[in-house]
């Protein structure tokens, strides 16, 4: 799938995380959590698993994140995927 | 749940929360939102364009997720209205509960601290990272509304002192000519000048964030904080990136803003290790030369004198189709 427009999902709650998607021509993931020192690279694993499912290849992705468990970063990014690329 | 805040009910109970925290109620604002208990407001948060104020929780219901869901709506519907960035001011002693929520701390003087959300400064800085040398770097950081011979001569001076200038163009559209145009006439003004790099100041220096009021005419007595944030911004984190040590600036001898604005620049800056030289404005027809008066003289259609105020590339730009609808869209208002 292809991100067309701009879309973002989740909160800035604990525990949860704030997804951005944007149109770009390349695929740039940045990532910023408050466990990023101990859980950076299983978030940035996750999203690659994500992004990698639904074939987004290219795109701006922003993520904020406050400590969410891994299947709530799955959904949180499933979500916002949907409402980036849907008609 | 977070509701927009509409109803004149809705409106009062606002201004109480807000003022109760020691807050002023600040309009004009894009989106103003807030949480209900009971009929009570309980919580409240305002967005301006990037700018998120006016955040407040009721003391009883403090420690609690109020704030973050607050500022979730807020960054939520901004980032739908097509802003990317966000910024709040707030007071130091909060600087933590609005790191907790990601926002990272841009800049705090003893009264005011500034946070953005997101990591929007790192990014800015590592955009220019192939273009940086070490060295005995200068800055100027300029609106070039229109690029002048004033500009040129500032910008031959202070190239002429150091290894690298780093011309910082003012990102923000509030001027008469657009940002694109602005930093187009600069590129072509100063392409002979080698060591002279232009690039955008982002919302980082002189923008509606870090110094609202230079866009104001007749400024405001809250803009002397503003300035000094804007200064400290720039001495703290933008000077050591760029390794620049000295800021260089036209003397100013009529907008009170500037002046204000240079004089805040000697007092902060040097402290910080970053130099401050006032260079001696440029004269034509024994006037200083200024991007105002070529504004003027565009606007009442005095076209003959522009030639001695501008270099030539400007000079071209102006008189191009491109940019007569600049002006003379200006001219109607």
């Amino acid at each position: 799938m292809k991100i067309v427009k701009k879309a973002q999902a989740g909160t800035m709650q604990s525990s949860d995380l704030m997804v951005f998607l944007e149109p770009a021509e390349t695929l740039t993931v940045t990532i910023e959590s408050t466990v990023v020192k101990q859980f950076g690279a299983l978030i940035r694993a996750k999203v690659d698993e994500v992004l990698e499912k639904h074939g987004i290849e290219s795109g701006e992705v922003r993520i904020t994140d406050r400590g969410a468990l891994d299947y709530a970063i799955e959904a949180r990014l499933e979500t916002a995927i949907m409402r980036a690329t849907e008609g | 749940m977070v509701t927009s805040l509409l109803s004149t009910d809705d409106l009062g109970q606002a201004r109480a929360l807000v003022e109760a925290s020691g807050l002023r109620f600040e309009a004009p604002y894009d989106d103003l939102v807030g949480v209900f208990e009971a009929g009570r407001l309980v919580a409240v948060g305002a967005r301006q364009g990037r700018v998120l104020k006016m955040l407040a929780v009721a003391p009883a219901h403090q420690g609690g997720t109020l704030l973050d869901e607050v500022v979730t709506e807020l960054v939520g519907r901004g980032y739908q209205d097509g802003v990317d960035s966000f910024f709040v001011f707030t007071s130091p002693a909060l600087v933590p509960g609005f790191e907790a929520l990601n926002f990272n701390l841009l800049v705090a003087s003893g009264t005011t601290a500034l946070l953005e959300y997101g990591d929007g400064l790192r990014r800015y800085l590592s955009r220019y990272a192939k273009q940086i040398r070490a060295g005995n770097n200068g800055a100027i950081v300029a609106n070039c509304n229109p690029f002048t011979l004033g500009h040129r001569y500032l910008i031959e001076q202070a190239a002429a002192a150091v290894d690298q200038l780093f011309l910082f163009v003012v990102r923000e559209e509030r001027s008469l000519f657009p940002f694109g145009a602005r930093l187009r006439m600069v590129q072509e003004g100063t392409a002979d000048l080698g060591n002279v790099v232009v690039l955008d100041t982002s919302w980082y220096a002189v923008s509606s964030i870090t110094f609202p009021t230079y866009f104001l005419k007749g400024g405001d007595p809250g803009g002397a904080i503003q300035m000094e944030l804007d200064l400290l911004l720039f001495a703290r984190r933008i000077a050591p990136h760029f390794h620049v040590k000295t800021r260089f600036v036209g003397s100013e001898p009529w907008c009170g803003t500037t002046a204000a604005y240079n004089e805040a620049m000697h007092r902060i800056l040097p402290p910080l290790d970053v130099a401050v030289q006032e260079i001696e404005r440029k004269s034509a027809m024994d006037r200083p030369i200024s991007a105002s008066r070529v504004r003027d003289m565009l606007l009442n259609g005095e076209l003959e004198g522009i030639a001695e105020l501008v270099p030539v590339s400007t000079l071209d730009f102006l008189l191009s189709s491109e940019g007569i609808k600049i002006w003379v869209k200006g001219e109607s208002k």
